[in-house]
């Protein structure tokens, strides 16, 4: 198959869970209070990268509700690592679409009761060959050295 | 007595191919690989002949050649090319409402809970219209209302019309400073490509009611010749030929040769670039596909 740069992958990071540790309350009223309300809330965090491991930086985001797949719930722009990060706020199928100069995807996010991702949802983040060699040398003198740690040991 | 340096080695030896294999492994990717050809028996089957009224609409099949074939472009290698007509055959078209959503990166098959398809093949011009033409109408079905968010087709050899005997047929004129080619590439592979959901300006196969949706086989044409307007060591122009190949075995500003032909005239290298390039022509806007169908040679 022919790898062009402008095929991307979409990949999950995971589902985050920002925590916001007060709640401000005002100790009088005033006609111009401001009141700051925090809570906690599972997000859920895409990475976007074309086939070369390129981020997509500030590509165009659509995000759409399982209840609407129609007209996107929220729109933004990935950041410089082409991060894109929302709070779903219902369980179902969620479509992320990214899109940059002609290139794009799309990837559908399952979202159980909660917030969290459906039990057994995977998302193939696409590591690239040299990742991969990264790791499993990595991997590979890890194993090595438990192995001399124990060697030295018995002596 | 094994040394610590003998332990060290035999730990590489005996380690590093078992690691490298379970990083090679896809995470993802479901184990079932079959073409999509196989319809799966639990799927519901609707086309324009049993269509039922009250639930079903319109599903248009559109094929567009993108703003590349209406309005001409310059390819990788400076030559501005202009298509008079682009005929491309379309066969056993189908959509689908796949649940979950079909990945075409993970390869397999949609699991389809509706399907409709088309029957027979179809060629249409990509290149028909004026530069601002919508994209070609290759058949409309009717089709139980939901979600569409799968495509798949084949590309055939016509049996018959102006592009008989060729799945793709290209005709159109290059020019380049004082030089001038006109052109006619008549290819005939089988293609198939399986796609998962459109990707573009807004959203396709959503169908309500009783309404009208459409769904869209993209051609990237920009594949095979390259883009002008890209950098040149954009893998868009690193992965593409160009049309200085062709040129090269065009006579007296004449170029008008089969697959054959060019599998004489060009260089090795060209010609299987030329192959491997074809397979990725078929999109869903800028979503893409999985091809099922490899070029015969």
């Amino acid at each position: 198959m022919q790898s062009f740069s402008h095929a991307i992958c979409l990949g999950l990071k995971g589902s985050a869970v920002a925590a916001i540790a007060f709640v401000y309350a005002p100790l009088g009223a005033f006609a111009h209070g401001a009141h700051i309300q925090a809570r906690t809330a599972s997000a859920v965090e895409i990475q976007a990268s074309y086939d070369t491991g390129e981020p997509m930086a500030a590509a165009q985001v659509h995000v759409y509700a399982p209840e609407n797949p129609q007209i996107p719930l929220l729109t933004g722009v990935t950041d410089e690592s082409g991060r894109f990060v929302f709070v779903p706020d219902q369980p179902g199928n969620w479509e992320i679409s990214v899109r940059q100069a002609g290139h794009g995807d799309l990837t559908v996010v399952p979202v159980a009761e909660g917030g969290g991702l459906t039990e057994g949802f995977t998302n193939d983040i696409g590591l690239t060959p040299l990742q991969r060699v990264i790791i499993a040398g990595a991997v590979t003198w890890g194993c090595v050295g438990t192995a001399l740690y124990f060697w030295r040991g018995k002596r | 007595m094994p040394t610590p340096n003998m332990i060290s080695r035999m730990t590489i030896a005996a380690t590093l191919p078992l690691m490298l294999w379970a990083c090679s492994s896809e995470t993802s990717a479901p184990e079932n690989s079959d073409p999509v050809t196989e319809e799966s028996t639990e799927e519901t089957t609707a086309t324009v002949e049993d269509a039922t009224e009250g639930n079903t609409g319109e599903l248009e099949i559109r094929a567009n050649g993108e703003d590349f074939v209406r309005q001409g472009f310059v390819t990788k290698d400076g030559w501005q090319i202009e298509f008079d007509h682009l005929y491309v055959t379309l066969d056993e078209v189908t959509a689908y409402q796949s649940d979950p959503p079909y990945d075409p990166e993970a390869g397999g098959k949609p699991e389809a809970t509706e399907t409709v398809s088309g029957d027979e093949p179809i060629t249409v011009d990509l290149a028909e219209g004026g530069t601002d033409a919508e994209p070609i109408l290759v058949k409309t079905l009717a089709a139980p209302t939901g979600q569409y968010n799968a495509l798949s087709w084949k590309m055939v050899p016509a049996e018959s019309g102006p592009a008989a005997g060729q799945t793709l047929w290209i005709e159109g004129i290059a020019t380049q400073a004082e030089d001038t080619v006109d052109f006619t590439l008549k290819l005939d592979p089988t293609l198939g490509f399986v796609c998962g959901d459109y990707v573009g300006d807004g959203r396709k196969g959503i169908l309500e009611g009783t309404g009208k949706a459409d769904l869209e086989a993209t051609f990237h044409f920009d594949h095979l010749f390259g883009d002008g307007e890209a950098a040149p060591d954009d893998a868009i122009n690193t992965g593409a030929l160009g049309f200085d190949p062709l040129a090269a075995i065009a006579q007296d500003g004449t170029l008008d040769v089969t697959m054959a032909d060019l599998q004489a005239q060009l260089s090795p290298e060209d010609y299987d670039m030329l192959m491997s390039i074809l397979p990725s022509l078929g999109h869903v806007g800028e979503g893409h596909c999985q091809e099922t169908e490899l070029p015969s040679s």
